[in-house]
């Protein structure tokens, strides 16, 4: 039971559908305009239904001027690392520090496969993807001296430029459920970002994510609490509570504060695609469980 | 062709110019960018956001390492644009291929100077762009002069420049002619330097000009003092030449929007759902007397293929040609209620089919059509209609209450049970043959809740799965319309059957009473079974234009019983692999209520409708002529083979339409699908 401490963010996870093909960036605007923190987006470039995440990313970017943007999350088979990272450090520039990097191994191998992806192992898909974030991180670390260095067996970049540095100190977010993604997520990267509904035992299950992540950065030497523990959720409004996250407002900040004291949780990313549940999300649950979480956390010296 | 200028800006400065661009007239912005340097798909995404009517071009010096990757992004950003986008891709000619076959749907240009480049451009893309040498311009995007090396003094190397470039297009035009494309099929874009002046931009006879300016002085400078000079020009010397051969572009009638190769939407008209094409012209009508002018245009050309298209589904019916013209209708797509009591709507031809259905469920109707929401009304609604609702509601033509209709001669006329009633006996079955509809009135019929089930059945014994579904579906109440569909037998895999079927019926116990004998029909591997509407199935079409490619090769059949000869006969077709695609549809019940005289549409007493795809026509027909024996006649929609016109209409049909024919279309205007002319 452990709250790492950090300041609390509520986004929205939009569907990038394709039709209408403005809707999602609509979608954006409004969950600037209700006053979230952060819109993401799912990406799935073997669907044609769907928008590329990407490029939605951009557009949607140049469409808003205060809220962040992420992939929710970006596929890293069919992103090549060292691509994704200077594309992300452009739109970082653009934005003004808007943008944060959501990232995932790629769960659908076959669809994968079929845009000419690698098709990896569940235990070779952890490798990659540590490879894939230390060239992320030497491509975006313009300053340092030497060219970008890393001779992976499923990512091989080495010799080429650095830069461009993005214009803040972009996150690495990275969905994952099993233990060694998630101690790769304690020893390299800056967030962990699963869904709710993907946990079989639930709520509780949490613990179990974060004792993996909290082993690997220990034994990387690093802080745990160095790791934001980010949360895709889904609920329902309604005039009586019935369930988690489902009722009124009230109820949720209750539901989403416990879920940052017991379980660190510091980061609530709610799936919708209707605006007014967005602004409902923004105006009444997100102070009320700030207020929730301050009232119980030690006064910081 | 019309000259476009465009700026070409770095990933670096774009977002910064690009709207100052724009404001200056410039027609497209282009963003490049180097491999190692600020990325130009992000920056031109970011500004197709900020910019309103510009063209945008992607420059990308290499190809995608996943084409596929790009192709996905492409129709994102070229939507979310409202279809401006350009993709420009260089790089080593043989590298380029899988991107100019990922990247569908949206103009691609190739761009070097190099023979490989400009064979490539002028047999498969839209522009050949010819990039700057690396010596000439001090504020360069660097990946626009890659791969060139030329040195020496400005003027020397933009003569050399000049050379190589047009040297490159003209190869490119040739490239384009060989392949039967016409050499306006190619697009000569050019890069000049923002200091460049209008005599030395003239003589490349480009029809685009991309200005690399490193700041917004030099663009500044060039649409003041440059661009005026140049669309003041006459037209690119080489370009009236090198427009399609045969076809008079000026006479396009004012009524009518023209769309020809090397028009900016010419790579999104270009093709329909299952076939590749490139036409002449593409001539999109938006009235009934803008059809009747590209009527006569089309009469003005009796050498030339001529198709029209309403949504581009058209199997059998050509909604694309290669070198032909091509009458859209796409415009008139109004859906709209002329009369609640009696259920009465009006549709243009242009409407698809999912749009139909949303229009009307608010009123708790629906209108038995297809089975894709993406198909338009035009085409099956003058073929027959066989879907989901054809066992309780009949087909769609069975709902046809009268046509608007403009005929070869350019009279519009309006069709119905009294007025020209041979001619609406034609609409509904054979309307490809006698006219062009331009407004439809149907009468809806009340459909509620409806139950849609898929199943996915085991196909171990394929004969005796048909034989058991044909059995369950003949015995199926009314309510229930559906289809099967199989693939070939593949070695390794279980072989197994879709099964799909709706069931007109909101009481879920009746849905379940009448799915559970088709769920029956093999050992049940997948089921799912919802109540939803009729709306809600047909919302079911993959958005964007069509990037069909090729030529499809498809058999049709109508069927009285799935007997066990028939199974037999279609098993061994399955398992002989010459058709990738094989399908029935469930007919009968309503559809056989009417008389077969009533329409131009005969088959009455076929309980299904069997449809096979194939890659090879040869093979197809060797593995299909088991069938014969055991069918009775053909839908025209889904046969490629537009001589059986014995097999779509039985013989009195065949007089009477001939008759109808030599009356409405006697210099047989119409011939391209299934035409009974004498031409």
């Amino acid at each position: 039971m452990t709250d790492y401490g950090h300041d609390l963010l509520f986004g929205a996870f939009v569907t990038p559908a394709a039709e209408p093909a403005q809707r999602a960036v609509e979608l954006t605007v409004a969950a600037e305009d209700a006053g979230l923190d952060l819109v993401t987006f799912q990406d799935h470039p073997y669907q044609p239904r769907l928008h590329d995440a990407w490029t939605l990313l951009s557009y949607a970017a140049a469409r808003t001027r205060r809220i962040r943007l992420a992939g929710n999350v970006l596929n890293l088979p069919l992103r090549p690392p060292a691509v994704l990272a200077r594309s992300v450090a452009t739109l970082d520039r653009l934005s003004g520090g808007r943008i944060e990097l959501g990232i995932g191994a790629g769960g659908f191998r076959d669809a994968i496969a079929a845009m000419g992806g690698a098709r990896l192992t569940p235990g070779e898909s952890v490798a990659a993807l540590a490879e894939g974030i230390e060239i992320i991180r030497q491509v975006w670390d313009a300053d340092r001296p030497g060219p970008v260095s890393v001779a992976g067996t499923h990512h091989r970049v080495v010799g080429a430029k650095r830069g461009p540095a993005p214009a803040h100190d972009v996150r690495i977010w990275v969905g994952a459920y099993k233990p060694r993604m998630l101690r790769l997520i304690g020893r390299a990267a800056d967030g962990a970002l699963p869904s709710l509904a993907y946990l079989p035992g639930g709520i509780t299950d949490l613990a179990e994510l974060n004792r993996h992540i909290d082993t690997g950065a220990e034994a990387a030497g690093r802080d745990p609490g160095a790791v934001r523990r980010l949360l895709n959720v889904s609920g329902r409004f309604a005039p009586t509570g019935r369930a988690f996250l489902d009722g009124p407002a009230e109820q949720w900040a209750e539901d989403l504060a416990g879920l940052t004291l017991e379980y660190g949780m510091s980061a609530f990313v709610l799936s919708s695609d209707n605006p007014d549940v967005l602004r409902r999300f923004a105006a009444e649950v997100a102070p009320a469980t700030r207020e929730l979480v301050a009232g119980e956390r030690p006064e910081r010296l | 062709m019309v000259l476009q200028i465009g700026a070409l800006l770095t990933a670096g400065a774009a977002a910064g110019l690009a709207a100052h661009a724009e404001t200056l007239g410039y027609d497209l912005v282009a963003v490049t960018g180097a491999a190692d340097g600020p990325d130009a798909w992000t920056a031109l995404s970011w500004v197709a956001a900020r910019t309103r009517r510009a063209g945008l071009v992607a420059v990308l010096p290499r190809p995608p390492r996943l084409p596929a990757v790009l192709g996905h992004a492409a129709a994102t950003l070229d939507a979310l644009s409202g279809g401006r986008l350009t993709v420009a891709v260089g790089g080593p000619a043989g590298e380029l291929a899988a991107t100019l076959d990922a990247v569908r749907g949206v103009p691609l240009w190739v761009t070097g100077d190099d023979p490989g480049s400009a064979d490539l451009a002028g047999r498969r893309a839209d522009g050949l762009l010819t990039p700057l040498p690396a010596a000439v311009p001090a504020a360069l995007p660097a990946a626009a002069s890659a791969g060139a090396s030329a040195a020496g003094s400005a003027p020397a190397a933009s003569a050399a420049h000049a050379a190589a470039a047009s040297a490159a297009h003209v190869a490119a035009a040739e490239a384009a002619v060989a392949a039967g494309r016409g050499a306006v099929a190619v697009r000569r874009v050019v890069v000049v330097p923002a200091g460049a002046a209008a005599a030395d931009v003239l003589p490349l006879a480009a029809d685009v000009v991309l200005v690399a300016a490193g700041d917004a002085a030099g663009l500044d400078r060039f649409a003041a003092e440059v661009a005026p000079a140049l669309r003041a020009a006459p037209a690119a010397a080489g370009a009236p030449a090198r427009r399609r051969p045969g076809i008079d572009r000026d006479a396009v009638p004012a009524s009518l929007t023209a769309v020809a190769p090397g028009d900016p939407d010419y790579p999104r008209v270009r093709n329909t759902y299952l076939r590749g094409g490139r036409p002449g012209i593409v001539l999109r009508a938006s009235s009934a007397a803008a059809v009747a002018d590209a009527l006569a245009f089309a009469a003005a050309h009796p050498d030339l293929p001529f198709g029209v298209r309403s949504g581009g589904h058209g199997i059998s019916g050509r909604s694309t040609n290669h070198g032909g013209i091509v009458l859209d209708v796409g415009a008139l797509n109004a859906v709209e209620v002329l009369d609640e009591r009696r259920r009465l709507i009006r549709v243009g031809p242009g409407a698809r089919w999912g749009e139909v259905a949303r229009a009307l469920h608010p009123y708790g109707w629906a209108l038995s059509s297809g089975d894709y929401g993406g198909v338009g009304v035009g085409g099956l609604a003058t073929a027959g209609g066989i879907g989901w609702l054809a066992r309780r509601h009949g087909l769609t033509i069975d709902h046809l209450r009268a046509a608007e209709v403009v005929l070869a001669d350019g009279r519009t006329v309006r069709a119905d049970a009294d007025t020209h009633p041979d001619l609406f006996w034609a609409v509904r079955g054979a309307g490809g043959n006698v006219g062009v509809v331009t407004a439809f009135e149907f009468t809806a019929d009340p459909v509620g809740d409806v139950g849609w089930a898929r199943f996915v059945v085991g196909a171990d014994d394929p004969a005796a799965l048909l034989v058991a579904w044909g059995a369950a579906v003949e015995a199926a109440p009314r309510d229930v319309s559906g289809q099967l569909i199989m693939g070939p037998t593949r070695p390794g895999r279980p072989a197994y059957a879709q099964l799909m079927a709706m069931v007109d019926n909101a009481d879920p116990d009746a849905v379940v009473a009448a799915l559970t004998p088709l769920a029956a029909a093999g050992p049940l591997y997948d089921q799912q079974v919802v109540m939803t509407s009729y709306a809600a199935v047909m919302d079911n079409a993959a958005p964007g234009h069509h990037r069909g490619s090729g030529e499809p090769v498809t058999r049709s059949a109508l069927v009285t019983h799935l007997t066990p000869e028939f199974a037999a006969a279609a098993a061994a077709l399955l398992a002989g692999g010459a058709a990738h695609w094989f399908q029935i549809r469930t007919v009968g019940g309503a559809v056989a209520d009417v008389p077969p005289d009533h329409t131009a549409y005969a088959h009455r007493s076929a309980n299904f409708s069997v449809i096979a795809m194939g890659a090879d026509a040869g093979r197809l027909d060797a593995a299909w002529a088991g069938l014969a024996p055991h069918v009775d006649g053909l839908y025209l929609s889904f046969d490629t083979r537009l001589d059986r016109v014995a097999d779509a209409f039985p013989p009195a049909t065949l007089a009477r339409l001939r008759d109808v024919k030599r009356r409405y279309d006697p210099g047989a205007l119409f011939r391209d699908n299934f035409s009974v002319g004498d031409r």
